[in-house]
């Protein structure tokens, strides 16, 4: 009997070991994903249908990739001419008017990333990022390599970076030539950060980051007035810097509130030399209602203060070197109100439904829904 | 900035080092689906950091990788 006893534990042990230690490899999977995203006063509306999958090449490597297209429509705020005041074409006679300038295009946009695992069950991470829209090309490579530094597998070390090289097409303003021509900039991005299991059902992870972009960081759609009621007012593409040094942490943390739902926080700071600080709380509550249906929901507060040389007003800027009334480097707070569910069909096949309200303290209000359907092999 | 992080770094690794081990077997929670950092969908969690990457000046901590504009 007390032998019995002992193989019924001992096979408690290791299959639940074996969950514990598969749960650490991706399953094999294709998902499909429908994303939809809309902006409030006939603002920017985006269709985004999504591929993925993931691959395990034995128990040594995966692969897993996705392919994004984005459908990007509608009009996003800037100076323009007003035409109310009469001045309907850029001849910089008249008023202007902060108002949606309307545009059309496309984001093609994949990923390739591959898993490596070492003997000692270390990781390495490394991908390429690629993005096409039709004045702004994006490359990227990344490597992230992770660490365990304990035999049980609670803690690990990780240590990464990626480099990522634009191309963009950007337009001058000025009503006498509109000429547009090609610019460049490059980021790199160095992040490192300890995971820590602080119990059988709670975990927490902590990220420092350092982002150093350079070159062309202007919005090439984002338009300034300069020397406002004066015989030389123009309007003008903006100009910022051209270097950006900015850094921050990330800190998550996880728990189980019972056996079916759990909680997860995390917080970010971040800092740059645009003079840009902001401040990062999301929540989200995951319900394991059974075995079919998990329900989220999620809360997310976001703040930062404005860049040192933003200003909003079409009177403010005269000879100033950089100059932007892009209302995203604005002093701003922003909150998200999340909720999903889940559907899962058998043991291959799942469904997921989610929707997003997003509401900035500058005006602009957006709703993000999701579907989706997830096929595992 | 500085002084702050690497203070923040060795208080999480002092804090990591009085921590109990957690044995393998005893893991089976942690390894539920909600249970993950990255959510339940990665791919949803990507398309929403490309909103709020496109929407707001702040960015970094989700990951190295990344790209696209997000001008408009």
């Amino acid at each position: 009997m007390q032998l019995k006893n002992n193989y019924i534990n001992l096979s408690k042990v290791t299959a639940i070991a074996i969950i514990a230690s598969n749960a650490l490899y991706a399953e094999n999977y294709v998902a499909v994903e429908y994303l939809q995203y809309d902006e409030n006063d006939d603002r920017v509306s985006v269709s985004a249908p999504t591929l993925s999958a993931s691959y395990d090449i034995g128990t040594d490597y995966t692969i897993k990739g996705d392919f994004v297209f984005d459908a990007v429509t509608g009009a996003t705020p800037s100076w323009q001419p007003d035409s109310a005041s009469g001045a309907s074409t850029r001849d910089n006679s008249g008023d202007y008017a902060y108002k949606n300038q309307e545009f059309d295009e496309g984001r093609t946009a994949g990923s390739l990333m591959l898993t490596t695992r070492f003997d000692n069950r270390d990781e390495l991470y490394t991908g390429i990022d690629i993005s096409r829209e039709s004045d702004f090309y994006a490359n990227t490579v990344s490597a992230e390599y992770m660490h365990y530094t304990d035999a049980s597998h609670n803690q690990s070390i990780n240590v990464g970076a990626s480099y990522s090289f634009n191309e963009i097409l950007s337009y001058d303003y000025d009503t006498s030539s509109g000429a547009s021509s090609k610019e460049t900039s490059s980021s790199i991005n160095v992040q490192g950060g300890l995971t820590q299991v602080l119990s059988g059902s709670s975990s927490m992870k902590a990220e420092a980051f350092v982002i150093a972009d350079d070159g062309y960081l202007t919005n090439p759609h984002a338009t300034i007035v300069r020397d406002y009621n004066t015989a030389n007012q123009k309007l003008l593409t903006e100009n910022r810097p051209d270097r950006r040094l900015a850094y921050g942490v990330n800190l998550k943390y996880i728990t189980l509130l019972n056996d079916d739902i759990s909680y997860k926080a995390n917080y970010r700071f971040y800092t740059d030399d645009w003079e840009i600080n902001s401040h990062t709380i999301d929540n989200d509550i995951y319900y394991a209602m059974n075995k079919r249906f998990t329900f989220g929901l999620g809360l997310r507060y976001y703040t930062q203060t404005e860049a040192d040389f933003y200003n909003g007003a079409k009177d403010f800027f005269t000879n100033q070197e950089f100059a932007s009334s892009d209302e995203r480097l604005s002093d701003f707070d922003a909150f998200t109100y999340k909720a999903s569910v889940d559907f899962k069909q058998n043991d291959n096949i799942s469904y997921n439904l989610g929707a997003q309200f997003y509401s900035q303290s500058t005006g602009l209000d957006a709703t993000m829904l999701t579907t989706g359907l997830k096929y595992k092999f | 900035m500085q002084i702050t992080t690497i203070a923040l770094v060795a208080f999480l690794l002092m804090g990591c080092s009085m921590i109990e081990e957690v044995k393998p077997w005893e893991k089976e929670n942690l390894a539920k689906p909600i249970m993950q950092f990255e959510g339940l969908h990665p791919e949803v969690t990507k398309f929403e950091s490309h909103v709020y990457f496109s929407k707001e000046a702040s960015r970094g901590g989700s990951g190295v990788a990344g790209g696209g504009c997000g001008c408009n």
